[in-house]
């Protein structure tokens, strides 16, 4: 093939790709029974023009395929009725010549006697018999002029908008220069930072060429950018037969989709819709029947939005489905998020085989694709209303906005997206022998920067600044020396010369001139496990005794759950001395009371009378854990029958396992 | 003869093809990079490129008493790092290798004014750094 040939194939390509979108977002109107009057003659004229184009490029079964596609066109035109059920033939039709437009060889011989005996549903006087049109009627029906003519902007905005064909390498390379100048702009600043005062003249012409720099910025971004609708202008037709196939009537929708995004992004943003969109048509949403009896409209409900949010883009598939089962509802609210959940490698299988509705099929791998482009990942579900898949994804990949923090000799910096809140570390307490801090009521762990990314570095601060930092479905607290703050930043990859070196996914050059490392958010959030390991386990002891925690506040009878638990120790809990009761009444298995004192309902000294005062149980081991610790507080939990009375403050957890381990004769 | 960068590591003497050689400039400030290898000393920001810092010493296993305080920029396929090292002792013809060297990562020996000097082999240098894995994924 000459040069000229492979050059006019491409332009052919492209442009019959937008032509075959159009007739398909017309034959799906057709279908619904919501067809423009229009539509037949921009249906006919784009068959007719990819018919011909084909013919020159010696295409011969585009144009076979494409004539045949006219023929019945022409006959709708002639009766002047299009029947709904002449779009699936024609749409199968698209979907072979889309495939060998983009050079697949697929025999056409049965799809074109499926399109001539198609024509059978047309009114039989007007129509005649299949194959009754020999090649060319279409032609002196209706030559090229006539269409034309009906349409005279048909082909104007083509032309005009016909783009430059420019290798992305230098795209690529304009957008890295356009980088370097912001990193100059960066030094510029933090230079006249310290100077005093500038004449007018020159903060004119620093900000004048401030907002130059950000416009050549945002068009530098948009020459790598392409619409959303590259990838979704497929996607209704993928709906449509997805849900033909599994019995589902579903309307589908695509707003937004001129938003912009990365191209790099979009490439592989495609599969992770379609996933998406296939697990709502198949599991998501219910059968017409099914919807009826819960109440819903027959018809259900399939969004595809995109919403720019500066310099990210939110990217949301929401249905109108049955939304996640209850179990999985409350095993979301227990640890961690619904993505957490859905996205568990592996909970695809189980959701399968016991519940095909269970969702959070492949979720995993759509979560790992919006880590890869270090975007953000959440689902909402209410159990029979519906879901929404949330992807926030960065407009551009050179660029980030990233957090800033500081720790010993070197600044770090994390995706801004993955970076929830900034905490103070005031107290931390130990669970499982690992340091954790209460954040909104949630135990997250917590780790000393330097100890998760291997750097020496001095001793931290006594209430060290920190990130709460969410990534691969784990929370964790980070702590540092300083955090920096937030700053958009042109990404650099880490050199090759440190060995595939994991944990960073790049650098970057900060206005002061110094080098960030930006941190895997990975790298943070990870089991960060202390030289010292606990030295009581659960392994090789017998049958677990069972002890009865008793407190009210929810982190510190967590916190003793979990030691007594990595303990080897089955836990039960109870907030208050009533609730206490009845547990025991309810268990009598329980080998042990771990008492607070000061409690709503029934406090730890009346708890304990109680205990003792009970025929069956009066001998039951009591210990009281508390703040009070002043002699006399002792003195009176021991008459009241306490076998051992210790204090929070400067709890120890190895005092408490050996005071259990002494009281269940262990 | 091919024109050579003579360079001073503790008591040791090499050189570099001067093709190689793209400057020699101050230490500079070297941002430590948790985790990589000891001989990686981390990155430095030289006018608007990062660049990787490789302990010339540490690498081939020299013994030296001060720290470095010279980077020397090195380019080869496409890839550069800056060498930390003494100093730069001159440019200037040498003989090409007569001795064969026992480091992989030398091109050879040659001897000049009685001394013996080994002729670093930067893509080999840049090979072995991107084959050693990191301390982190390597354990």
């Amino acid at each position: 093939m000459s040069d000229l040939d492979a050059e006019l194939t491409d332009i052919f390509r492209d442009e019959a790709a937008e032509r075959l979108d159009q007739m398909e977002r017309a034959l799906l109107a057709v279908e619904s029974g919501d067809a423009a009057a229009e539509s037949v003659d921009s249906l006919f004229r784009n068959a007719h023009t990819i018919k011909g184009a084909a013919g020159m490029l010696g295409l011969d079964d585009i144009r076979a395929l494409a004539h045949a596609v006219e023929d019945v066109l022409a006959g709708v035109r002639d009766t002047g009725a299009f029947p709904p059920g002449l779009a699936a033939p024609l749409l199968r039709a698209t979907t072979v010549l889309r495939a060998q437009v983009a050079g697949a060889q697929e025999p056409i011989d049965d799809l074109l006697r499926d399109l001539a005996a198609s024509t059978a549903m047309l009114s039989p006087g007007e129509a005649g018999p299949p194959g009754a049109r020999g090649a060319g009627a279409a032609d002196t029906r209706l030559p090229d002029r006539d269409v034309r003519e009906a349409d005279p902007e048909a082909d104007r905005p083509k032309a005009e908008r016909r783009p430059l064909r420019v290798p992305a390498e230098k795209i690529d390379r304009l957008l890295d220069v356009v980088g370097e100048v912001m990193q100059y702009r960066g030094q510029l600043a933090h230079s006249l930072g310290g100077q005093v005062q500038l004449s007018p003249d020159v903060a004119d012409v620093l900000t004048s060429g401030e907002r130059m720099l950000d416009e050549l910025k945002d068009t530098a971004i948009g020459m790598r950018t392409l619409p959303l609708a590259v990838i979704t202008r497929r996607l209704p037709l993928a709906v449509r037969d997805l849900s033909v196939a599994a019995g589902k009537d579903i309307e589908f929708a695509v707003t937004g989709a001129d938003t912009e995004l990365d191209r790099v992004i979009l490439e592989s943003l495609y599969d992770q819709l379609a996933h998406l969109l296939r697990n709502a048509v198949i599991h998501g949403i219910e059968s017409p029947a099914e919807r009826s009896r819960a109440g819903k409209p027959a018809r259900g409900r399939l969004e595809v939005r995109a919403v720019p949010r500066g310099s990210l883009v939110e990217i949301v598939v929401a249905d109108d489905g049955r939304g996640v089962s209850a179990e999985v509802a409350e095993e979301a609210s227990r640890d961690g998020s619904l993505a957490d959940v859905l996205a568990r490698p592996g909970y695809s299988t189980a959701a399968e085989v016991t519940d095909l509705a269970g969702r959070g099929v492949g979720l995993d791998a759509v979560k790992g694709y919006v880590q890869s482009m270090r975007g953000t990942f959440e689902v909402r579900s209410e159990p029979g209303r519906g879901m929404e898949v949330v992807l926030q994804l960065p407009l551009a990949l050179a660029l980030l906005d990233v957090l800033l923090f500081e720790r010993g000799e070197t600044v770090y910096g994390v995706p801004l997206t993955v970076a929830e809140q900034v905490v103070m570390v005031t107290r931390t307490l130990v669970l499982e022998g690992r340091p954790v801090l209460e954040v909104r009521g949630r135990l997250l762990p917590v780790a000393d920067v330097a100890d998760l990314v291997g750097a020496r570095a001095p001793l931290l601060d006594d209430r060290p600044p920190a990130l709460v930092i969410a990534a691969g479905g784990r929370r964790a607290v980070a702590m540092c020396d300083a955090v920096l703050g937030a700053e958009e930043l042109v990404i650099k990859p880490l050199s090759p010369l440190f060995g595939g070196l994991d944990g960073y996914f790049g650098t970057a050059i900060l206005g002061d001139g110094r080098i960030a490392l930006l941190a895997d958010p990975a790298m943070l959030t990870r089991r960060h496990r202390p030289a010292t390991p606990m030295t009581a386990t659960a392994e090789g002891r017998p049958a677990a005794p069972k002890v009865l925690v008793v407190e009210d506040s929810f982190t510190v009878r967590e916190l003793q759950r979990s030691i007594l638990e990595a303990a080897g120790y089955a836990v039960v809990t109870a907030r208050h001395g009533r609730d206490a009761l009845a547990a025991l009444d309810r268990d009598t298995g329980i080998a042990l009371v771990l008492t607070d004192l000061e409690m709503p309902e029934l406090d730890g000294l009346e708890l304990t009378r109680a205990i003792r005062a009970a025929g069956t149980r009066s001998s039951l081991p009591v210990v009281i854990v508390t703040s009070r610790g002043s002699e006399d507080d002792m003195r009176k939990g021991v008459e009241a029958g306490a076998d051992a009375y210790m204090t929070k403050e400067g709890f120890d957890q190895q005092a408490l396992l050996a005071t259990v381990e002494r009281l269940v004769g262990r | 003869m091919s024109v050579y960068v003579r360079l001073r590591v503790g008591s040791e003497a090499y050189a570099m093809p001067v093709e190689h050689v793209r400057e020699v400039v101050g230490l500079g400030e070297v941002a430590v990079v948790p985790g990589s290898r000891p001989e990686m000393l981390g990155v430095r920001n030289l006018r608007g490129q990062i660049l990787p810092v490789v302990d010339l010493a540490l690498l081939l296993g020299i013994d030296v008493t001060a720290p470095p305080t010279r980077l020397l920029v090195a380019e080869a396929g496409g890839r550069a790092a800056g060498f930390a090292i003494d100093a730069v002792s001159e440019v200037g013809e040498l003989q090409d290798p007569t001795e064969e060297a026992e480091s992989d990562l030398l091109i050879g020996a040659t001897l000049a004014g009685g001394d013996l000097i080994g002729l670093i082999d930067v893509p080999r240098v840049f090979d072995s750094l991107e084959g050693r894995g990191s301390e982190r994924s390597g354990r």
